[in-house]
């Protein structure tokens, strides 16, 4: 004669009852602490396949859990659960477990003696459950417990597989019988062995015609929760609760029990795995056994304590959008460009000078490439002809007259809130756009602005739709040695190109390249203001409106933004990075190919600059030496700058020929007549380079 | 000969015939498939089925019981069908797919992302691991002119690489 032990269910929560939980908790409880109704659901189906899987028997709550049906599937016994959300933390930790557990026992029995078990048995199947849902870090603290009387002692005399106590005929036909069986009948039935043969019969059928004699042919059969056939769900001693109550003559008698068991065999469902017992039933009145209940869960180690489940990478949607873009990157990595650093772009800062149509364009396809610093500058505010090209910006932004770097940096977070974007709105202070004495004291303090912002970040673009506000910024990052990405746009042409990274007193370095390539390392590229022999002055000055705002065919912009970000990629992907030398060609019968031997670098060729037309749809990618007289780059500038400073700026702002002068510009002009050159279009440029 | 000839995909309804078929034989064996239907979607139609598997945790040798939850639905893009899942711990959090990575021995050498994914959900349009999906046409393609189900011909060559094993009884009937 040995005590019965018993398995307990453990619980396993489908992340979709978290994720309703928190909707319910928000919209519906708010602050109500009752206890709610739910579902929970105990797989029939684990049990049959339990031999290749997972021993413990699971009961699963999932979004329909808080369904006020329950989802009636033939593979599931339904349990009726009780759950008990907290408000705080401490309320949740504080509330006394055993007054909680004993409450919904206390449940068990009412509803035992009102005869409402008896109807539907499943009530005996009950779990609770205690939580607190911290809905901010998406922490969920729980508890689950499934309770049955603690003072239940029951004993068994005997088990024996039940093919030994059943023909296979029969227990054909208590399969059979159960089926027949409503879902909720299923969980606790009986079997009744009379001389007219073998019945299956629900409890409340036939439980309250028994009588003592009749208690050799009766089998009280439970739907056992444990996969291993020789163990019993503790859910029996509810079971055996309610025998007690209908029957209290079984009180002190051995009884027979079947531990119905489903298993397969081939395409056979059976239940040749169940097990009959016979077992001793206590002698206790109901207060006594009904008083006190146990049955909490153990947590993880062991203990009996409540779990923790941090669903922050399951259910919060910033997160799950942050991993989603990273990872639709992280495709690439499959065939495509399986070195490619990702981690270099994500952590690349950006400075967007400009943000009108450019600075959209080349702000989100950063976004793209999973780049999340970025910051915008710009001196306007949303006009009503901006948003249709401008992709940032909606009607409303210029209803309310927004500032452009603000409307971007807060309308890039709606559509990606991982980024951190941020806009600034200032005026850059330009060569021939004379400062006032009033003035002097806020250029100053915008172009300190301006240094601190070139400082802090990595790729500058210069995207700004006039050619003298490039001015500062290309000598600032030069001083600084960033890497200024540039794009400018004609009616219908563009022009996206990197330039050289100042190194002083810079040195050619001869570099191998394959037939027909030439190749300028990247301290000797030019920049935006290498090409030119004049210092650029204001150009807002005797101009009609055409050619005063940036009137381009739509797309123009949207296709240099693209470029310059692809062509800022390509070259922090490089293996020299910001330093890559440029190989051009001057002859159209070479192949790139030839190249990708002598440039590794994962994502191609990194030019110098690219030149489009779209009036003949055609590209080029022009490549230029730095000019030792160029007014933003050469190192005359920049020394003027560096031991002048704010002195030389303010020069260069009341007057533009004061950098023809520091230039030598001035100089050189005197002793060649350039009136040649300075007739020298980019077109002219690129159809040379390119024949 | 001329149906198999004319026929070089699986269509949606055909694709719909098949898991139809899936669940009937998964009624009658108890295997737990649940056909669930999205109404106003041309390939609404998809198959559920769940299982809680052991898996070894990365970190030691300890095993921890986790629940898949495999997803079988029509991808009307590429006009084929999906094999995704999702895995959650006993406490409801997802397995992430580099964790479910490191604990599937089934995948050896190979290049994570040339072998799993996440994507969308052909019908939920929610994020899901699934294998990559290159390969589907190419495995389908063997089966098309041969299977009675080619659904079930495709699960059997892919499922277990994820713990997906089609009882016997699925392959009597292709």
């Amino acid at each position: 004669m040995t005590t019965l032990s018993y398995v307990q269910l453990s619980s396993s929560i489908n992340p979709s009852f978290w994720n309703k939980l928190s909707e319910l908790k928000l919209d519906v409880f708010k602050l109500n602490e009752d206890g709610k109704d739910i579902w929970g659901y105990f797989p029939i189906t684990v049990l049959i396949v339990s031999s290749t899987n997972c021993a413990t028997p699971f009961l699963e709550v999932d979004s329909t859990s808080f369904n006020s049906e329950v989802n009636g599937q033939l593979t599931y016994l339904k349990f009726h659960g009780k759950l008990y959300n907290k408000n705080t933390l401490e309320q949740f930790k504080e509330c006394n477990k055993m007054e909680l557990i004993n409450g919904v026992g206390q449940s068990i029995t009412e509803q035992i003696i009102s005869g409402k078990a008896l109807c539907d048995p499943s009530i005996l199947n009950t779990f609770l459950l205690l939580s607190f849902a911290d809905l901010k870090k998406y922490h969920y603290y729980y508890w689950f417990g499934f309770p049955v009387p603690k003072g239940l002692v029951i004993e068994k005399i005997a088990s024996s597989p039940i093919i030994e106590e059943f023909s296979l005929e029969l227990a054909e036909k208590i399969h059979n019988g159960y089926k027949q069986l409503a879902i909720n009948q299923r969980c606790y039935f009986l079997v009744i062995k009379g001389k007219s043969g073998l019945e299956v019969y629900t409890l409340a059928e036939k439980l309250k015609d028994i009588n003592l004699e009749d208690i050799p042919e009766v089998y009280f059969v439970f739907h056992n929760i444990s996969s291993v056939s020789s163990s019993i769900g503790s859910q029996l001693r509810n079971y055996v609760t309610l025998l007690l109550h209908e029957c209290k003559f079984l009180a002190n008698e051995q009884v027979n029990f079947i531990a119905f068991h489903l298993s397969r065999e081939k395409s056979r469902i059976t239940c040749l795995d169940s097990i009959c017992y016979k077992l001793k039933l206590p002698a206790v009145a109901d207060s006594t056994l009904t008083s006190e209940w146990v049955g909490w869960e153990k947590n993880e180690r062991g203990k009996m304590g409540p779990k923790l489940a941090n669903l922050k990478n399951s259910l919060d949607p910033l997160i799950i959008s942050e991993n989603a873009v990273d990872l639709n990157l992280k495709l690439m990595k499959w065939n495509l460009v399986p070195s490619i650093d990702l981690d270099k772009l994500k952590n690349t800062k950006c400075l967007l000078l400009g943000s009108g149509t450019l600075g959209c364009s080349v702000a989100r396809t950063l976004l793209g490439w999973g780049v999340r610093n970025i910051t915008f500058v710009d001196n306007s505010a949303v006009s009503y002809s901006n948003p249709v090209r401008q992709s940032l910006y909606t009607y409303q932004d210029s209803v309310e007259m927004k500032p452009k770097a603000d409307a971007a940096a807060e309308n890039i977070r709606k559509i990606f809130p991982g980024v951190n974007s941020i806009g600034y709105q200032m005026t850059i202070p330009m060569p021939g756009h004379t400062v006032g004495d009033s003035m002097v004291n806020q250029t100053k303090e915008t172009v300190e602005k301006l240094i601190q912002l070139i400082e802090s970040h990595d790729v500058i673009f210069l995207l700004m739709d006039s050619r003298e506000s490039r001015w500062l910024p290309t000598l600032l990052a030069n001083a600084q040695q960033k890497v200024v990405l540039n794009a400018a746009l004609g009616f219908d042409s563009y022009l996206v190109m990197r330039h050289g990274i100042y190194v002083e007193n810079a040195t050619e370095q001869s570099m191998e390249h394959p037939e027909g390539y030439r190749v300028i390392d990247g301290a000797n590229l030019g920049c935006y203001f290498c090409n030119d022999v004049t210092a650029p002055c204001n150009s807002m000055k005797n101009r009609t409106l055409d050619q005063q705002c940036t009137v381009t065919r739509p797309g123009v912009s949207q296709i240099a933004g693209s470029l310059a970000v692809e062509l800022a990629v390509s070259l922090i992907q490089h293996k020299d990075g910001v330093h890559a030398p440029a190989f051009y060609t001057t002859s159209q019968n070479v192949s790139s190919q030839d190249l990708s031997d002598i440039n590794p670098s994962n994502l191609g060729l990194v030019p110098h600059s690219i030149r489009g037309f779209l009036s003949s749809f055609e590209q080029f990618l022009p490549a230029t030496q730095k000019y030792k007289n160029c007014v933003a780059c050469s190192d005359m500038i920049i020394q003027e700058y560096k031991e002048k400073g704010m002195e030389f700026l303010l020069e260069v702002f009341n007057s533009s020929k004061h950098l023809e002068d520091v230039a030598l510009l001035t100089e050189m002009l005197k002793e060649t007549d350039f009136g040649e050159v300075l007739e020298f279009s980019d077109e002219d440029f690129c159809s040379q380079s390119s024949q | 000969m001329e149906i198999g000839l004319k026929m070089d995909h699986l269509s949606v309804e055909y694709f719909g015939k098949c898991i139809h078929d899936i669940v009937s034989i998964s009624d009658a064996i108890l295997d737990g498939w649940v056909m669930k239907i999205k109404n106003d979607s041309e390939n609404g139609k998809y198959i559920v089925k769940k299982q809680t598997t052991l898996l070894k945790a990365p970190e030691d040798a300890s095993e921890v019981p986790v629940t898949f939850e495999y997803h079988v639905a029509y991808n009307i893009s590429y006009g084929v069908p999906v094999l995704c899942f999702n895995i959650w711990q006993p406490d409801g959090s997802l397995l992430t797919l580099e964790g479910y990575w490191k604990s599937n021995m089934a995948f050896g050498d190979s290049n994570m992302y040339e072998t799993l994914t996440q994507m969308d959900h052909p019908v939920l349009c929610k994020p899901f691991l699934s294998l990559h999906p290159c390969k589907t046409q190419e495995i389908l393609q063997t089966f098309l002119a041969t299977s009675k189900n080619p659904v079930i011909s495709w699960l059997t060559v892919v499922g277990p690489f994820v713990s997906l094993n089609l009882l016997e009884e699925y392959v009597k009937h292709c």
